[in-house]
């Protein structure tokens, strides 16, 4: 499978947006940089809008193009133009600022052990049943050897780490389920990031006995 | 703003009808023009809302996206997207919004359902890119009318029901990975799949 991307139902499902808050931040993240899976994610949409087209008709109610006129009309004059240079400012801003302000290393992070410091977001997102995880890797480190046992979706956020199946990358995507025994270690000279939105916990499988958190999860 | 006028005729062809209309809510403000997309994609989104379970915010759905259509029509481009396509991911982004409010999270969360589901469109002002958007588009109408049913119920399900794979399985009382081949074998004929894309 191609494992530095989302899997194409995944994107199905984005485009549907059906998933999650914070998985949908992880591929919108992903897609901010990725101009394949943007392409697909164009395609689905354009899925999305031929089914919506394709489905019975219904009945609008009479007078409703009225009401939605006069609250158009009731909106200052002006202000269509003023929503529309906020939506573009807003946009230009990343979702992952807007969440996490400008510089992710100076974040509250949690040393875990050794190389592994964590920071849990779940509470930006509430209402989630998953867990929003920030995991650092220190320049150089390596993490314990675990496994996954529900599924973890993850964006590396900045720098880049390496585990049996490859190195990946800032903006790479992985996705990881109980089946991965794996340990990562950092790549380069910079601490690598990640965000991870994890179904269930985590097992050791190394020499470690108790419950960790990421990199670990 | 926009380099329009000075393209060749060609690239004005390939525009549908919905986004030319589209096109002049954005640039004059036509109410004309304005009408004629609530008269066909009205009744769209109404179902879609239905269709999600929000009969009772069906009409209140409709009326947010085309009050947002009014407001964002500016920002339309027709080479970035076919109006339809557009309009959908209003809809969508509408209803995720509306679900966010009746659950009333929208006050604790710090991005904005458009920061999460609207993808990036900045940097995609490349020729090679615009037609094969407005290549994609016209590809999964036509290959659509050749899948098989199974394949575009299970579609409609995700698009139109808002459930996650898993969901359509339990309901059609299917496996999940009867599910996922059904998607698969679907997004294959219409190209969705990367290795079948060559732009």
């Amino acid at each position: 499978m191609n494992s530095h991307h989302p899997d194409t139902l995944t994107l199905m499902e984005f485009s549907a947006g059906n998933l999650s808050a914070p998985h949908g931040l992880c591929i919108r993240l992903h897609l901010d940089q990725c101009a394949d899976c943007r392409s697909r994610v164009d395609t689905l949409e354009s899925l999305g809008a031929v089914m919506m087209e394709s489905q019975p008709q219904t009945d609008m109610p009479v007078g409703m193009f009225d009401t939605i006129l006069s609250r158009i009309d009731s909106e200052a004059s002006g202000e269509d133009q003023q929503v529309s240079t906020a939506a573009k400012k807003s946009r230009r801003t990343s979702p992952l600022e807007k969440l996490l302000g400008e510089d992710l290393n100076s974040l509250p992070w949690k040393r875990q052990m050794g190389d592994v410091s964590v920071l849990d977001i779940s509470d930006r997102f509430p209402g989630q049943k998953e867990q929003v995880v920030l995991q650092k890797l220190a320049a150089g480190g390596k993490a314990p050897s675990h496994t996954h046992r529900g599924e973890e979706t993850t964006i590396v956020l900045q720098g880049a780490f390496a585990d049996q199946k490859g190195v990946f990358n800032q903006w790479d995507f992985v996705t990881l389920d109980g089946e991965v025994d794996h340990k990562p270690g950092a790549v380069g000279c910079e601490d690598c990031i990640t965000l991870s939105v994890l179904s269930a916990p985590v097992r050791l499988t190394g020499t470690f006995g108790r419950m960790l958190n990421p990199f670990i999860r | 703003m926009t380099t329009l006028d000075t393209k060749p005729a060609r690239a004005e062809k390939r525009k549908d009808p919905w986004s030319q209309l589209l096109e002049k809510v954005g640039k004059n403000q036509d109410r004309e023009a304005y009408h004629a997309l609530f008269q066909h994609f009205g009744p769209q989104i109404k179902y879609y809302a239905m269709a999600n379970g929000m009969a009772n915010h069906a009409e209140e759905l409709v009326q947010e996206v085309f009050v947002s259509i009014w407001r964002r029509s500016c920002l339309y481009d027709w080479k970035k997207a076919a109006a339809s396509t557009w309009i959908f991911t209003i809809a969508r982004n509408q209803r995720i919004d509306m679900l966010r409010k009746m659950q009333r999270r929208s006050a604790e969360m710090p991005i904005e359902t458009e920061d999460l589901w609207q993808i990036p469109g900045e940097h995609e002002n490349e020729p090679v890119t615009s037609l094969h958007r407005l290549m994609s588009e016209r590809r999964v109408r036509d290959s659509l009318k050749h899948l098989p049913e199974e394949q575009i119920t299970v579609i409609a399900k995700v698009y139109m029901e808002s459930k996650s794979h898993q969901m359509v399985a339990d309901e059609l009382n299917i496996p999940l990975g009867t599910v996922k081949s059904r998607v698969r074998l679907a997004l294959n004929k219409l190209k969705v799949i990367l290795q079948d894309q060559n732009v």
